[in-house]
């Protein structure tokens, strides 16, 4: 049985999450304990890069993504009101980060892909399985405001409130957003066999 | 090969809604037929076809992929900062000289107090650079795991959170058992005094 503070999964897709410990972590933290830090970082490393694995669809950017973030998390701790909760705001840099970063690559590809032909990255040995890369490059191919509703709750096992409170939206914008993105990926996924 | 029968948007043939049929497969609930569905070749056709198609992104959400080894490290010691491990412990035997970082001692002892039943968290952090074991712990009463070495010997600190409910002096007391322990069958220093400070009791 887990403890009162420890948020059990709604299923297998999350691991359990303890707000109590994060809490505790969060307010050393934020008075410059950097052993604190660090634990935080422990605790929520695999999820940073997951989340940003699949809202970017390549380990080369997600690696970049999770690094960013650690440093990113840190300068802003001290801003960190503690109105919700450490995993809400952590989703939200997480997402924000990356779609900054696949909006300045955009930029970037736009200006240097003429020159310089794709190479396949590690990444392409990292991902393994075709079902896995097929999923990986349609869902990355989503319109932003498709792809972070189905990476927070199809994916992530967030709720449509806990979603709503990561990207400052309403339940009923995740819901429709949701929705257009199941469709966009069914229609997407139309040659796959 | 897509069934005409299987749009992802508008209505079938039998006039059910796409985007619900979308939904009942994405929320992995293929299999439940309703008494519609159960009489239904269109919609069966349609759930069949929808939940082949998204094989893809259940592969996705299937995969648990976890950060590469050393990610995070560099980001981690640049916030850190540059000689942040200043300290080493040494074992001297009959074949060479052994040297162990304090912040391995740290780390040990970080991982052997978060393992004891009733702690929900402990900490760790190095003593400063050039400052003894002993004059550290004794500046810093509130360190987090601090281990001071010094030739074969160390001091770790310990603070933690621990379950509300648990005997805090037991608890204590088990702590300082399995780090000493621990410590001592993996780097072969001798702990001279494991202090454990509880900051907070967490529901």
């Amino acid at each position: 049985m887990s403890a009162p503070g420890r948020r059990s999964a709604p299923d297998d897709r999350r691991p359990v999450i303890d707000d109590e410990a994060d809490r505790w972590l969060v307010s050393r933290a934020r008075t410059g304990d950097r052993s604190a830090y660090e634990e935080l970082v422990r605790r929520h490393r695999d999820r940073i890069y997951r989340i940003a694995l699949r809202m970017l669809g390549s380990a080369a950017d997600a690696d970049d993504v999770a690094q960013e973030v650690v440093i990113q998390l840190w300068t802003a701790m001290s801003g960190f009101a503690g109105t919700s909760s450490f995993t809400t705001w952590l989703y939200r840099v997480v997402v924000n980060r990356c779609l900054n970063h696949r909006r300045s690559q955009r930029t970037h590809q736009e200006l240097s892909d003429a020159d310089h032909p794709r190479v396949a990255g590690p990444e392409r040995r990292v991902l393994a399985g075709e079902e896995l890369q097929a999923g990986l490059t349609a869902i990355s191919g989503l319109p932003e405001e498709q792809r972070v509703p189905l990476v927070l709750v199809q994916l992530e096992g967030l709720s449509y409130r806990e979603a709503a409170a990561v990207t400052k939206t309403t339940e009923a914008t995740v819901r429709g957003r949701l929705a257009r993105a199941r469709a966009t990926l069914m229609s997407e996924m139309k040659d796959w066999t | 090969m897509t069934s005409p029968a299987a749009p992802t948007e508008g209505r079938l043939a039998c006039g059910r809604e796409a985007d619900a049929l979308v939904a009942q497969v994405a929320e992995g609930h293929a299999e439940r037929l309703d008494d519609h569905q159960r009489d239904c070749p269109y919609c069966q056709a349609a759930l069949a076809e929808f939940d082949r198609l998204w094989a893809p992104v259940r592969a996705v959400s299937a995969h648990r992929p976890q950060a590469p080894d050393g990610l995070l490290d560099e980001a981690l010691r640049s916030i850190r900062g540059v000689a942040s491990d200043p300290e080493f412990g040494s074992i001297t035997d009959a074949r060479g000289r052994t040297r162990i970082s304090a912040r391995v001692v740290e780390a040990l002892a970080r991982h052997l107090a978060s393992r004891v039943p009733g702690v929900r968290v402990a900490l760790t952090r190095l003593v400063a650079a050039g400052a003894g074991p002993e004059t550290s712990l004794i500046a810093d009463p509130g360190p987090d795991v601090v281990a001071g070495v010094a030739g074969g010997s160390t001091v770790v600190a310990i603070t933690l959170a621990a379950d509300y409910g648990e005997d805090l002096v037991d608890l204590g007391t088990r702590i300082r058992a399995a780090v000493a322990d621990g410590v001592r069958a993996s780097t072969g220093l001798e702990p001279v005094a494991v202090l454990v400070h509880v900051d907070d009791v967490l529901l």
